[in-house]
């Protein structure tokens, strides 16, 4: 086991990661920008060192400086924690030949599921269902055509340079792809300057569920079920329940078993999580592998008793799985809300010093957070705050703690999200378990 | 007076092993006095009120005209370009912009730190193999 764990991030996610390892009798070194100096994570970590000034770029992007904290420090390992560094394959190879270990898996694996193209191929191989879809780029309506007549209409048309819903187009009438493919294209070559476009399966109301996975580096590998997080706005996800309300106890074994497959062709280890779109009659698409521990992490610890961040920790310490598929068991269910600073109507950031932070608590109530009453949001870096999770005997009983807690939880000084939670939380869909993607939106444009 | 100005001065009773400072400079006062070392696990206690961004004030150093040459990288700190060499510099000596104040090893490379201005090295505050993070006082420069 490790002696000293540098904790490479910041928030509430750094905190996590000290209560892992405090429980583990392990000990801690923060790294911190200068900006998080005052910060709670800094106050409770064994040592601190700050690694350069405000911006991301020159501090928790700033390999060199990460690694020479660990150096000075005497640290064997680094948690990356998740966004930052946590998926870059570079910085798990610099680790790697400094002799330190990244908590995570091999550089190898997460360059593999990094290359969205190659993980599809890799999942495909696997016999995974992949959400129909162009291999190349179409540039012709000819083209265009013969991959949507293959695909099956409904399509959307993507921009294969970029993101962001630039450069995209749902189609559900033959007859109107051309027209579609034009302003796409255009659309494409003046966003990122490739007019190059995938014509893609489009499902009207997908699940976004994912399956998180365990493996060990002895061919140990456990699924532990799903977590749905199609509750997004703009790709960001809002809240995030498990099990999902769309899955039975079939559905939930084969996803589980084609996660296990996908993992372990792509050489991975430790926790991650494979990303599964779920149409209306129960088929299943890979989207993608997110090679990290996610934010809503707590919610899959909430309904199995386990603790991810430890059991990452201890399988990148050569230890085995401490238990096997059979012995996983999910008992009731459970809810995070992420509750960030944000104007509820425009979703614009809200900066400022929190007047008054009182978090919820009382039966079945959990709260992960690095707030606190008088601390000032650093303006430069994502706006959560808190997330805030509960458990329930069954999806009734978490949504009304969920309300609950969301009803006590006090926050002076800056706009929060609360009230879309709660306004989410009485939606007869959501109420309903007929969550999408699409929910979201058609909820803010009610309002 | 400053968290930030504290830690600093706290870091000079540190490295030349002080039992108790006392500095005036520009009209304020502060003294620190050592007691004996709390025992390991004793809880940090929060201020009731964490500080907030720190206001733009002249340190005592900067208002007794010391400028304040910081490390703009992780690493340790070492005084001369190898060991048993003559450091860099000593107090009292007169360096140029660009002259070279010390190294600061990271990842197994030396990186020379030079100074940004002329003038004269009023204090060294860190200890030779100290490791120094970002942004960490290392000395004082006074007028040339």
């Amino acid at each position: 086991m490790f002696s000293k764990v540098l904790i490479a991030n910041r928030g509430e996610i750094a905190l996590r990661i000290i209560q892992a390892c405090r429980e583990l009798r392990l000990r801690t070194v923060l790294v911190h920008s200068q900006a998080d100096a005052e910060s709670l994570p800094v106050q409770f970590a064994d040592e601190a060192v700050c690694i350069g000034p405000a911006p991301a770029r020159e501090s928790y992007l700033k390999i060199a400086n990460i690694i020479s904290a660990a150096e000075i420090t005497g640290a064997d390992a680094i948690h990356p924690g998740y966004g930052f560094l946590a998926e870059n394959g570079h910085f798990a190879e610099v680790c790697e030949q400094c002799g330190i270990c990244f908590i995570g898996p091999p550089a190898v694996a997460i360059r593999r599921m990094g290359d969205k193209v190659e993980a599809r191929r890799l999942a495909e191989a696997e016999g995974v269902p992949v959400l129909p879809g162009s291999r190349e780029p179409v540039r012709t309506p000819g083209a265009a055509r013969e991959e949507a007549e293959k695909i099956g209409f409904p399509v959307i048309l993507k921009a294969a340079a970029g993101g962001g819903g630039r450069g995209m187009r749902v189609v559900t009438a033959p007859e109107a792809l051309e027209a579609a493919l034009a302003t796409a294209a255009a659309e494409a070559e003046a966003a990122f300057g490739d007019p190059g476009i995938y014509v893609e399966r489009y499902l009207t109301e997908p699940r976004h569920v994912e399956i998180q996975v365990l493996l060990d580096g002895a061919g140990g590998g456990v699924h532990l079920g799903e977590r749905d997080c199609s509750i997004q706005r703009r790709h960001q996800k809002l809240l995030e329940e498990a099990p999902s309300p769309g899955l039975s106890q079939a559905l939930r074994q084969s996803m589980g078993e084609a996660a296990l497959q996908v993992a372990r062709a792509a050489g991975y280890q430790n926790a991650g999580t494979v990303e599964f779109l779920l149409d209306g009659s129960g088929h299943f698409y890979f989207m993608e592998m997110n090679t990290r521990i996610q934010v809503e992490h707590p919610v899959t610890e909430m309904v199995t008793g386990l603790d991810l961040v430890k059991l990452q920790i201890w399988l990148a310490a050569g230890e085995r799985l401490p238990l096997r598929q059979d012995e996983v068991r999910l008992a009731g269910h459970s809810l995070e809300c992420r509750i960030t600073a944000e104007d509820p109507e425009r979703f614009l950031p809200s900066a400022g010093t929190l007047t008054l932070f009182r978090p919820p608590g009382g039966p079945g109530v959990r709260v992960d957070t690095h707030a606190y009453t008088g601390y000032t949001i650093p303006p430069f870096y994502d706006s959560l705050l808190a997330k805030i999770i509960v458990h329930g005997r069954d999806r009734e009983e978490a949504i009304t703690r969920m309300r609950r807690a969301l009803d006590e939880t006090l926050i002076h000084g800056v706009k929060t999200t609360i009230p879309v939670h709660q306004a989410l939380l009485l939606h007869p869909s959501f109420a309903a378990g007929r969550t999408s993607t699409r929910l979201l939106e058609r909820l803010v444009q009610e309002r | 007076m400053d968290l930030k100005e504290l830690k600093a001065l706290l870091r000079l009773m540190d490295s030349h092993d002080l039992e108790e400072l006392e500095i005036e400079a520009g009209g304020r006062r502060v003294r620190l006095r050592r007691r004996a070392a709390t025992p390991a696990g004793v809880p940090v206690a929060l201020p009731a009120s964490l500080p907030t961004a720190p206001a733009a004030q002249a340190s005592p150093d900067e208002s007794a005209g010391l400028l304040a040459v910081t490390a703009p990288m992780v690493g340790t700190f070492y005084r001369a370009p190898s060991p048993g060499a003559e450091p860099f510099v000593k107090e009292g000596d007169l360096v140029q912009k660009g002259s070279v104040l010390c190294i600061i090893e990271a990842m197994k490379l030396m990186n020379e730190i030079e100074a940004e201005a002329k003038g004269r090295i009023a204090r060294i505050l860190v200890a030779n193999g100290q490791p120094v993070e970002f942004g960490q006082t290392l000395f004082l420069l006074g007028p040339a």
